[in-house]
């Protein structure tokens, strides 16, 4: 599985934070080249803590801009994937507590477009059956991820659909590795149940 | 003898990528039933993931993002070129202070008596003479109409 700190691995540390500095003094292609770095892990963070019909969009946007309005508080300690997705997710909470919204998909999965994206997926595969149950796994998956506690929503989407690693997620929530892994624990038991209950 | 399969802690540990126990992780090796379920699960979440965005989503984003970036960086350089101007006109103040005629000291007691001097000539010197006539003869008397009321 990719984490961030493999993908960071690929450009380098040192890489990076000189990005960071050339952004700090206004450099827009450096600015630029860390966004095209973050901008899907955002992307992924937003779109798993903001429910369906929110504006995805209008959230990747503003954590980016907020990124790169406050490059100078960032220090160097943790990641900078870490880093932006703590922007990310302050802003999702901050949007559901404005509109009591409740995150995560609903039961039935719709996608930006009103279509529910398992429709995708050929009923006219060898073993349709196969399909429908997952179908069915995949809905059970974000009905119960939708009723974990909020701590522990958000520790599971960061870890499986952004692809944070235990660190990363750490910073990203402001706690302690510990903390992540006792939420995530508790959370993948609740869901991995439910999806083998949802399976035959 | 038949080994037991993973306890649900362990099997969340697996899925998690974290380290099983030496016993537990020779199992997972082994036992076709335990892989099946940790990957079945793990496959069930990438479905779930769903695709992630297109170039052309992800451009047009980042270009917003940058755009108005950029046009908060500009606003900042004209604040700091706002401040820097009243920085220098601040400074150079007390210059132009410097150069600007010392103020004429009014000596308040020679200016009552001049005044008082001038009325004794005169007492309606002082006031303008269009005012004089509009409050001691009114504009209506002098065209010989009066009010009814």
């Amino acid at each position: 599985m990719a984490s961030v700190a493999r993908r960071e691995t690929a450009l380098g540390r040192e890489d990076e934070r000189e990005l960071v500095e050339a952004a700090r003094r206004g450099d827009r292609d450096a600015a630029e080249a860390l966004l095209q770095l973050h901008e899907l892990l955002v992307f992924r963070t937003c779109r798993r803590l903001l429910p369906a019909g929110e504006d995805v969009e209008a959230a990747v946007q503003e954590t980016l801009l907020r990124a790169l309005k406050n490059l100078g508080r960032f220090t160097g300690e943790g990641s900078f994937g870490a880093w932006v997705v703590a922007i990310a997710v302050n802003l999702c909470r901050d949007r559901l507590r404005r509109k009591r919204l409740v995150p995560f998909l609903p039961l039935e999965v719709r996608d930006e477009d009103g279509r529910n994206p398992l429709s995708a997926i050929p009923s006219s595969e060898p073993n349709p059956e196969r399909v429908a149950m997952a179908r069915q796994a995949v809905n059970r998956l974000h009905g119960e991820v939708s009723r974990l506690p909020r701590r522990q929503q958000e520790v599971f989407a960061l870890r499986f659909f952004a692809e944070l690693d235990l660190e990363g997620i750490a910073t990203a929530l402001g706690v302690d590795v510990g903390t992540v892994k006792t939420h995530l624990h508790r959370a993948v038991q609740r869901v991995r149940v439910a999806v083998e209950e949802a399976r035959p | 003898m038949s080994i037991p399969h993973l306890k649900d802690d362990e099997l969340n540990l697996a899925v998690l990528g974290e380290d099983l126990p030496p016993e537990a992780a020779e199992h997972l090796a082994g036992c076709l039933v335990c892989v099946r379920r940790r990957d079945a699960f793990l496959a069930i979440v990438e479905m779930a993931r769903g695709a992630d965005p297109d170039e052309a989503t992800r451009a047009r984003v980042r270009e917003r993002a940058l755009a108005a970036w950029g046009a908060t960086n500009s606003r900042h350089w004209v604040r700091w070129l706002a401040a820097a101007a009243a920085v220098i006109v601040l400074s150079l103040l007390p210059l132009l202070r410097g150069r600007a005629p010392a103020p004429q000291i009014i000596n308040a007691d020679a200016v009552m008596v001049e005044v008082d001097q001038m009325l004794d000539r005169d007492p309606l010197s002082a006031v303008a003479a269009e005012e004089i006539v509009d409050t001691v003869v009114p504009v209506s008397y002098e065209s010989g109409e009066r009010s009814v009321s």
